[in-house]
């Protein structure tokens, strides 16, 4: 398993943000199925990002292996069969270590980003 | 932990894969659906509204790929993938799948075969606690003739050894011998019987599993006699009766106690007396178990009754050197202060190496000859291999070309090989078992530990491990070959490009072959030359028409303690023994001697003069035997000088007949005849007159021609007899009379062998013979493989370039020219392989001729023979690709294509 914690750890900065941001849509919105949480980070990026809204199932997969969320089959308001995202109790608590764990490396990095005079 | 809960989900997902695939669609068709009403709802038309959903999706087939590669076992996927076209490769080609399995499992097979008798015999630890640290002790003298040897043990010097040493955390001293087992009304049985000081399963660490053990009284002297049963004894003798303890169990005539069964996982292990003396236990290891006490003269002689065997523990972490240093600083010490005419020194080796000594050499010779054999066989099916890649180029470009990864490649054409590997290994793990059985039944029984020889877990992973090894040996070349395709080939419509890079592959192939081949051939050659010489050389005695009968005196009778009687007596038995047995019908003459022919130098003692006293302990060393005035008749020894021994010397002071080494290394540049040696007969330091000179012959071995000094039995009749019958009948026809006459003469009479001297001698070089003819075995396949590896390299480069021989025919080549010209092509590499093979010939020869018997130098006809034999089974493999590049029809050739 090493050499998948090294693969991770090279992207780690990438994929830690969309990972976060799912899990921080699945705390304040509750259950939601895959569309609905893409739709949501676009709506709360503003546009800012340029994501495919195809790129959220990996996402899901990896945190669903993890065990942070969990998915079932369910309906959507339009009465569309679809599969529904929660978060775990694992989940609920890992958000606030990788918050923390996010807040920290976006400190680091504005105190490089600032002028250095 | 985190990682054991995604590999936990991954295998789970692998195994559910279908299911999730639909339901991956399912979600993914779910989310372009909701995105697709909702770009409805803002007002786009249906079409536009899917459109823009897809676009904002990104890519479906990079996500489902992404997905799939994260969720399941995607390697195992590929490799699934993989031997299901290999399968269908393998499928496709059953000619060679059929070559390839057969060659693996014979190959496999038989590699497995050896090591599982290397495991059993060399590698397996004993199955002591703390195996290694159990030595085996001797005793040293420097001697001038052999330099610094090693010899049994003294109890004197054992005991001080023992009380002093600190290295040695324990030391047990025994003798093992055959002993007369007397169940009622039946004849008596010869069983191996070890006599130990009574702390020798402390030493080995072994307890009974009933009764008790030995303990420090019954040593004692005039302890009640009592006897350890190993599990097969009390199977045998006692039916397993665990109300055995306390039984009697007849041995030698005398009535001893049973008080303890040992486990049935013990194998006392098989210790040589002395390194030059090879076990020639009559018995098959040891089954019963005595305490040993020692007598008057073993708690004495410090220069005699070097007649012991010992064992010792080594103390947790001493080492083997310091202990040799301890010991030797100890006895040397003793030797000086006790005034003794040698400096004694102390041998250890570790148990395992000292059982194996005699055939490591031999049995690792056999299984690096096994596994060359069957590196050639891998050879051959790497050069089939290759030429399969060749033919396969073009798909494999076609592969590359759609996109398939350098690594996806090489694991696909390596699969094949694997799977055949394997498969053919677990063929060659089931021959095994069959090969093991025919191995036993060849195998000489004096092999230590050879019992012990059977299938099992480690010799079948060493089958697994034998088979990946195979599998890239013959696939990885091939496979990496087809790494170098170029996907642009694909396009290509002819495939030349490739052949002549291949070509120069399968050259070096039928090169490695041949080198191979050379060296198997020349140690093989050496061998049977070796071997012959063995059984052809002069032996100074003749053996056809004589039959060999051993009778053993170990009863109460005629024991030791009753002191001229029991002398007076066996002598009796004797003269009776040899009138019965000579007025046998086709009886000529019967003899008897104290040691049976070809069982080792035994009875070894020093030549005194007193006319002539050298330094002490310089006096050669001489095997001493008991014989009557027919034995040398009998086996047809003749007389160089004096006379034979006559029934009158019986009245007269005792006389001797010395053979010519004897007379020439205790008498230089005199005549022995008439001069005086003394201290040979125990208990008897009265002068013995040599009368005659016998011509040196082998008979303690073949491969020893022994200083001997033959004496009458009636000055001291021997324990153990050996009867020479020389008949014109047959020994199987006179066997059963020579059994009869023995126990009408006393029936209580033990026979630990009867059998022809034919036998006897044959038996004698049974592990030369094994090894001679298992390893001619191993050079016949090496060369029948090295045969077919060339004939197909040569008819596949022929079946290639058969245009190009089209062409040399329509412009007019003769068809001589064109055999030259395959010939010369198959002659390369041959010449090659052949000088390659010599240098490495002559490179482990210098290592390899311990192991034979008496090689010449330069044996210049076992190479010569060796590189004749393999040029024209070369030749032969040339031949017949070179006459069909001959035929080659030119208009058809130029037709192809």
């Amino acid at each position: 398993m090493s050499t998948g914690t090294t693969g991770d750890r090279k992207s780690a900065v990438l994929q830690g943000t969309l990972d976060l941001m799912v899990l921080k849509t699945l705390e304040s919105m509750g259950s939601l199925h895959g569309y609905a949480i893409a739709r949501r980070i676009e709506q709360v990026s503003a546009g800012s990002l340029a994501m495919n809204q195809g790129t959220i199932y990996p996402a899901l997969l990896r945190l669903e292996q993890r065990g942070w969320i969990k998915g079932a089959w369910g309906l959507s308001e339009a009465k569309r069969r679809a599969r529904f995202y929660s978060l775990t109790r694992i989940g609920k608590k890992r958000i606030e270590r990788e918050t923390q764990d996010w807040e920290r490396i976006a400190a680091t990095m504005s105190r490089f980003l600032e002028p250095s005079n | 932990m985190q990682w054991m809960r995604i590999l936990f989900s991954r295998c789970a997902a692998f195994f559910r894969r279908g299911r999730l695939d639909r339901e991956f669609e399912e979600e993914l068709r779910a989310h372009i659906d909701l995105a697709t009403a909702e770009n409805c709802a803002r007002g786009m038309s249906p079409g536009e509204a899917r459109s823009a959903a897809l676009r904002s999706f990104g890519g479906l087939t990079p996500i489902r790929e992404d997905y799939r590669a994260r969720r399941g076992l995607p390697w195992l996927d590929q490799a699934a993938r993989d031997v299901r076209l290999a399968l269908r490769g393998l499928r496709k080609s059953p000619g060679f799948t059929l070559t390839a399995l057969l060659t693996l499992a014979f190959g496999i097979g038989a590699v497995t075969s050896v090591f599982s008798v290397v495991d059993a015999v060399l590698l397996k630890p004993f199955a002591f606690p703390d195996p290694q640290r159990l030595l085996v002790l001797r005793e040293a003298v420097d001697d001038s003739s052999a330099g610094h040897a090693a010899i049994p043990v003294n109890y004197r010097h054992f005991l001080r050894i023992k009380q002093q040493s600190h290295a040695i955390e324990d030391a047990a001293i025994f003798h093992q011998r055959g002993v007369s087992v007397f169940a009622e009304g039946e004849h008596p049985q010869i069983v191996g019987c070890v006599t130990a000081s009574p702390n020798l399963f402390h030493v080995l660490g072994v307890e009974p599993i009933l009764g008790r053990g030995f303990t420090e009284s019954d040593a004692r002297k005039g302890a009640a006699r009592v006897v350890l049963l190993s599990y097969s004894a009390w199977q045998s003798f006692f039916a397993g009766d665990p109300d055995a303890i306390g039984k009697q169990l007849r041995l030698g005539g005398e009535p001893s106690i049973v008080i303890g069964v040992l486990p049935a996982g013990l194998k006392f292990p098989h210790i040589a007396l002395a390194p030059k003396i090879p076990f020639a236990e009559t018995a098959s290891g040891a089954q019963l178990f005595q305490p040993l006490i020692p007598s008057d003269l073993d708690l004495k002689a410090d220069m005699g009754n070097f007649n012991y065997r010992a064992i010792a523990r080594l103390t947790p972490g001493a080492t083997l050197a310091q202990a040799s240093a301890e010991l030797n600083a100890l006895q040397e010490s003793y030797s000086l202060s006790a005034h003794l005419p040698f400096r004694f020194g102390i041998a250890l080796t570790p148990l395992a190496q000292d059982v194996a000594s005699g055939v490591s050499g031999a049995l690792w010779l056999l299984f690096a000859a096994v596994a060359a054999v069957l590196l050639i066989a891998c050879v051959n099916l790497a050069s089939l291999q290759l030429a399969r890649a060749v033919n396969a180029e073009r798909q494999t470009a076609v592969c590359a070309a759609l996109g398939a990864g350098r690594l996806q490649l090489l694991q696909s054409r390596l699969a094949e090989s694997l799977l055949l590997a394997l498969a053919g290994g677990a063929a060659g793990a089931a021959l095994a078992f069959a090969g093991v059985r025919l191995f036993l039944a060849f195998v000489p029984a004096s092999v230590p530990r050879i019992d012990e020889v059977r299938v099992n877990i480690p010799v079948l992973l060493f089958a697994a491990g034998i088979s990946i090894l195979s599998a890239f040996a013959f696939g990885a070349l091939p496979a990496l070959r087809s790494l170098r395709v170029h996907p642009v080939s694909a396009l290509h419509s002819i495939r030349i490009a490739n052949t002549r890079h291949a070509l120069a592959a399968r050259n070096l192939m039928v090169s490695i072959q041949v080198a191979c081949t050379i060296v198997l051939l020349i140690v093989t050659s050496l061998a049977l030359r070796s071997f012959s010489h063995l059984m052809r050389q002069a032996r100074g005695f003749e053996t056809s028409h004589v039959t060999l009968a051993q009778v053993d005196l170990f009863a109460p009778q005629y024991g030791d303690n009753r002191g001229d009687a029991a002398k007076a007596l066996r002598s009796q038995v004797i003269d009776r023994l040899l009138s019965a047995l000579g007025q046998l019908p086709g009886v000529r003459s019967a003899a008897v001697t104290s040691v049976a022919p070809l069982t080792g130098e035994t009875w070894v003692d020093n030549l005194f003069r007193p006319d002539h006293p050298v330094t002490p302990g310089k006096e050669p060393a001489v095997n001493v035997r008991w014989i009557d005035p027919a034995y040398l008749p009998t086996l047809h020894i003749p007389l160089l000088a004096g006379r034979n021994l006559a029934p009158s010397d019986r009245a007269a002071p005792a006389v001797a007949l010395i053979s010519e080494r004897t007379a020439r290394d205790g008498f230089p540049g005199e005549n022995p005849i008439g001069h005086v040696i003394v201290n040979l007969i125990p208990g008897d330091s009265r002068p013995i007159r040599i009368v005659g000179i016998v011509a040196d012959g082998r008979i303690n071995g073949l491969k020893d021609d022994a200083r001997m000094v033959y004496l009458p039995y009636w000055a001291y009749p021997p324990y153990t007899l050996s009867f020479l019958v020389r008949s014109s009948r047959p020994s199987d026809a006179i066997a059963p009379d020579i059994r009869r006459a023995i126990w009408h003469a006393d029936p209580q009479l033990a026979i630990p062998a009867l059998k022809s001297m034919d036998d006897q001698v044959s038996d004698s070089v049974a592990t030369d013979r094994f090894q001679a003819t298992l390893l001619a075995s191993f050079g016949i396949a090496a060369l029948l493989l090295a045969l077919l590896g060339i004939y197909g390299v040569l008819a596949y480069s022929v079946s290639l370039r058969t245009q190009e021989f089209g062409v040399r025919i329509a412009l007019g080549s003769g068809k001589r020219a064109l055999v030259r010209l395959v010939l010369y092509q198959a002659a390369r590499p041959v010449f090659f392989g052949t000088f390659a093979g010599l240098l490495a010939a002559a490179v482990l020869l210098r290592s390899l001729r311990s192991l034979f018997y008496r090689p010449p130098s330069f044996d210049s006809l076992a190479i010569g023979a060796s590189v004749v034999l393999l040029l024209l089974a070369a030749t032969l493999a040339a031949i017949l690709p070179a006459r069909r590049a001959a035929s080659v029809d030119p208009i058809r050739a130029l037709r192809i294509d």
